[in-house]
């Protein structure tokens, strides 16, 4: 054997040793993994003391992943295509349709009955195929934030409350002052604004994007007004300049810098503006509704909901931490936390520290009811993007008429729904 | 016969470590993308049904994907054409002997700065200096040079070309370094020899830096279109893509149709005719450097 | 006359210069000047490069928060691991490729070439199968193991071009005096390739350091993260942290930057050496 065999040798062995030793410490007592966004979202540290409480109880240890919204899509992705998933994992109601098709996420339902677990305390609860594969933790609504000081200088004295009214002020303020009116996040690569700052729109006036479970887009007459009233506003130059490169986030910080009027956004965003923007004077107000309706409205609302993967070895324990992180009252400390309403309907957060808006917000979401159709739908979020793609067409001018443009997405939808 | 054996073997054993990597991390994966575009669909699907060829041919009819393409051939094109006129010409000024070697040591590390960042902190500095209320736009006011804010990334019009003008930035510097170091590499006496010629600063370049640097530009044309073809992370983290396909390339095409559809088995057959592509020009690559061997 | 066009030269050359450092440089300046300013100011218009908060409380955040070195930590041990095991194996391959003549050395060489044209994110998914089925998943090893094959055969092709040039004689005189074939390489060839290899060695550590998607697939927790996912790991939900992003991208940046400074006259050196054909 030449000596350079044997240094290879020498390295390849090493470099087993350090392998296997990594292989060796990962078994270990029971250990979840909980995988989710919400640390990043959450005040430094409260996420942790909460699983910590846990660990107290039940002696099992919670390690937490917690990575932001868009790389913990792309891990959990890779994790149900590869059966990596962590034990438990946090879900937004757009995916749950995918994996649980997929099966790389369990059935809750089953869980939940030989557990004995009361689920009547939950306010709602993620199907497929009419098995549970989801519970919503904590819900966010999606207000309307109305920056007052642009309302004030564009001569608009009353906040709107109809669409009529609502482009009244639009023209306004696009007259009057150097700011945008609204704005639709519409970058192609997160189309969630097709979800909360336009379908909000169609749901507070009672609208629907579905029927019977199915796509119903065409024939629907008050979402083709809403099209066009959303192409009007285009038209005018009443929208920030260059909505189909932004994100959430960018029109997050047009707000913040007080060069837009209204928008669509959640109210856990309502920390950071209070914090970059203390100046900032705005308040919320409920969606402005089609001029002939007077019921109740639909307010469009995100979750963060919790699953457990098809790969966990510990289910029964997967199922007792989310049992634990719905119990009344941790469930109530994270929704105070979270600036979010609780998914157990019996838990009572203590919002008297949160911000005096928070307490507005509520009130909000108290007078109408919590909607959100792309919510276990399928490949949600490639329905926002073929119909974010479609409104831009139709804004653009490539298609003809409403009718065409409501018609194209419908075929797409139809294809995802088969 | 034992040593001659033994001298037989010697240049595999050389060659056994990379060998083994590569079978083991490289071709296994390629074989499984290859297995997966011939079922219907797989990961998502727990029963596949093999259907061999027919998700080339609906890939292949597809007329996103074709725009896709061209989006891609557009986005390659351009951005070799301009990486190699930069990095030719800021090569030549770092090669003048008009500068001191300071001067030269110092532009040269601010040339090459593009190199240095990974592609989101790119993607994500470009969104920001592009953007309506961005520092660019600023300019473009104060200048007069649009009577209003241009959305570069949001308009249909010229995303496109703004993506590629992100990717320029990104990649000239690796031609930059490399032309410098083939400029230095000539000898001083085949322009001596070109200026006894009675030959300009003109004909001298085309006709000795030019021929001399030809090597050296194949190679890198080359390598660039095959690293420009795979540019995904630029593209996906600046428009995704949009606004509705406006920036669509092959690789977010792929993206979308594993990720956003699921549909792992039409990924991997776009992933297999971009790897045919990309096989074919490699081979041309290896034929190159023969030739010039 | 002729000092008048010399004069002339010079001032373009000076005019494109300067328009050349605006062109790579501003963008840079600019995500410098965003690391000092607040959240909000980072979106002000009109936008100032120097802004009334300036303050270095982003940088000192990162510096703070375990967490985040630890990014470092790993960042700088992936790569430096990648860019030894890369020059170690990629030398061997390359002698065997420059030295020797052997049945399947043309078909191997294609191959390790056409290897550089396989984009990677074709293979993710059963890369990732194929890691998890090595038990790697969640490693350093997974991370250095992937960067070795898409940095190995870059390598293997400019360390065989740099020892073409050198004559065979080199190490026929070393066996002559009774030292083996790996001295020959590894005391006498390698000691004078020393600025090929460093150019080579650059190269792979912005590969490894530089890399997002296999970092972010094929890692799970926070202590195996490197740079570039922290740095987006700033990216909330619904709020950006925009001027840590931009630190961490610059303090991200500054191991390269330095690297580049020390070594670039090697940098271009090795590259000279007939190296990039």
């Amino acid at each position: 054997m030449t000596s350079w065999m044997k240094k290879c040798l020498v390295v390849a062995a090493s470099a087993a040793m350090t392998v296997g030793m990594t292989a060796i410490a990962s078994a270990d007592d029971v250990t979840l993994e909980f995988q989710q966004w919400w640390g990043v979202e959450l005040p430094d540290g409260a996420l942790q003391e909460i699983v910590d409480g846990f660990t107290q109880e039940s002696g099992v240890a919670i390690e937490l992943l917690s990575n932001p919204y868009a790389d913990t899509k792309t891990q959990v992705a890779a994790g149900a295509a590869t059966g990596t998933m962590a034990d438990v994992v946090g879900l937004d109601g757009s995916w749950v349709y995918d994996f649980a098709k997929q099966e790389a996420i369990a059935n809750l339902s089953e869980l939940m009955e030989a557990d004995g677990y009361d689920d009547s305390q939950l306010s709602d609860q993620i199907k497929y195929e009419g098995s549970t594969y989801m519970i919503p933790v904590v819900n966010f609504a999606y207000p309307l934030y109305v920056n007052l000081d642009i309302l004030e200088e564009a001569g608009v004295e009353e906040i709107p409350t109809t669409w009529t009214e609502f482009m009244d002020a639009c023209a306004k303020i696009s007259e009057n002052t150097d700011y945008a009116a609204y704005c639709i996040p519409l970058n192609t690569e997160a189309p969630n604004g097709i979800q909360n700052q336009f379908s909000s729109w169609l749901w507070a006036s009672g609208g629907s994007l579905l029927k019977d479970g199915k796509p119903g887009l065409t024939d629907n007459e008050l979402l083709a007004n809403l099209v066009d009233y959303f192409k009007e506003m285009k038209e005018n130059g009443y929208l920030s300049d260059g909505v189909e490169a932004m994100h959430e986030q960018d029109m997050v910080n047009e707000f913040e810098n007080g060069r837009l009027a209204f928008m669509v956004d959640g109210i856990s965003h309502l920390t950071t503006i209070k914090k970059e923007s203390p100046d900032l004077n705005f308040t919320y107000a409920p969606m402005p509704k089609a001029d002939d309706y007077d019921g109740k409205s639909g307010l469009d609302v995100a979750c963060w909901g919790i699953g457990i993967a098809e790969n966990c070895e510990h289910k029964e324990e997967a199922m007792a931490f989310i049992e634990y992180m719905m119990s009344p009252e941790v469930n109530a400390k994270l929704s105070q936390l979270a600036n979010a309403f609780p998914g157990n309907s019996t838990a009572e957060p203590d919002y008297s520290e949160n911000d005096e808006l928070f307490l507005k917000a509520f009130e909000i979401f108290q007078d109408g009811y919590a909607i959100n159709e792309f919510t276990g739908a399928p490949t949600a979020e490639d329905l926002m993007r073929s119909m974010n793609e479609q409104l831009i067409l139709y804004f653009d001018g490539d298609t003809a008429s409403v009718d065409d443009m409501l018609a194209a997405t419908q075929e797409a939808w139809e294809a995802a729904y088969n | 016969m034992n040593a001659k054996l033994k001298k037989k073997l010697t240049p595999y054993g050389y060659l056994l470590p990379t060998i083994i990597l590569m079978m083991i991390l490289l071709v296994i994966p390629i074989v499984m993308v290859i297995d997966y575009s011939l079922y219907d669909n797989v990961i998502a699907n727990k029963n596949p049904v093999f259907v061999g060829l027919s998700n080339y041919a609906a890939v292949l009819k597809d007329s996103a994907f074709w725009t896709a393409v061209g989006h891609t051939l557009f986005f390659v094109i351009v951005s070799i054409a301009a990486h190699m006129i930069i990095g030719m010409v800021f090569a030549l000024i770092l090669n003048t002997r008009y500068l001191s070697t300071r001067t030269k040591g110092i532009f040269r590390a601010i040339y090459a700065l593009p190199w240095m960042f990974t592609a989101s902190v790119i993607a994500i500095t470009w969104r920001m200096l592009l953007d309506p209320n961005g520092v660019l736009n600023y300019f473009i006011l104060l200048f007069h040079l649009s009577p209003e804010k241009v959305t570069f990334l949001a308009s249909r019009d010229i995303a496109l070309q703004s993506v590629t003008l992100i990717n320029i930035w990104s990649g000239y510097p690796f031609y930059m370094i490399s032309i410098l170091a083939g400029l230095q590499g000539i000898s001083p006496d085949l322009y001596e020899a070109a200026a006894l010629d009675g030959a300009d600063a003109v004909h001298s370049f085309t006709g000795v830096t030019i021929p001399q640097l030809r090597p050296i530009l194949i190679s890198l044309i080359m390598l660039d279109f095959v690293w420009t073809l795979q540019q995904f992370a630029l593209i996906w983290m600046t428009t995704g893509g949009g606004p509705v396909n406006a920036t669509e390339t092959v690789s977010t095409w792929i993206y979308k149709q594993g990720f956003t559809k699921f549909q792992y088995s039409m990924a991997s057959t776009g992933a297999v005719i971009l790897l045919i592509v990309c096989t074919i020009i490699g081979i041309f690559y290896v034929r190159h450097q023969k030739a010039e061997e | 006359m002729i000092g008048k066009q010399k004069k002339s030269v010079k001032a373009l050359i000076i005019v494109l210069l300067i328009l050349g450092a605006i062109w790579a440089g501003f963008p840079v300046l600019w995500m410098l000047s965003n690391s000092f300013k607040s959240n909000a100011e980072i979106f002000e218009f009109p936008p100032k490069l120097v802004t009334a908060n300036f303050s270095f409380e982003a940088y000192a955040k990162i510096f703070q928060n375990p967490e985040q070195v630890r990014f470092f930590i790993n960042s700088y041990a992936i790569s430096a691991i990648v860019v030894v095991l890369t020059l170690f194996i990629g030398i061997m391959a390359s002698y065997a490729f420059s030295r020797f003549e052997f049945r399947g050395k043309g078909l191997i060489n294609t191959l390790i070439v056409a290897v550089q044209a396989v984009p990677p994110i074709t293979l993710l998914i059963p890369y990732l199968s194929l890691i998890v089925t090595l038990k790697l998943f969640n490693t350093y090893w997974a991370l250095v193991l992937t960067y070795l094959v898409f940095t190995l055969p870059y390598c293997i092709l400019m360390v065989t071009g740099y020892l073409n040039t050198m004559p065979r004689a080199l190490d026929e005189a070393v066996m002559i005096d009774g030292g083996s074939r790996w001295t020959a390489l590894w005391k006498i060839l390698i000691p004078s390739a020393i600025p090929g290899l460093i150019s080579v060695g650059m190269y792979t550590f912005m590969q490894a350091w530089n890399e997002y998607l296999f970092a972010l697939t094929l890692t799970k927790t926070n202590d195996m993260r490197t740079v570039p996912v922290g740095i987006n790991l700033l990216m909330g939900q619904h709020a950006y942290e925009w001027n840590q992003m931009m630190a961490m991208s610059v303090l991200g940046s500054l191991p390269i930057l330095v690297l580049f400074l020390f070594f670039q006259k090697y940098f271009i050196a090795g590259m000279t050496a007939g190296a990039v054909k």
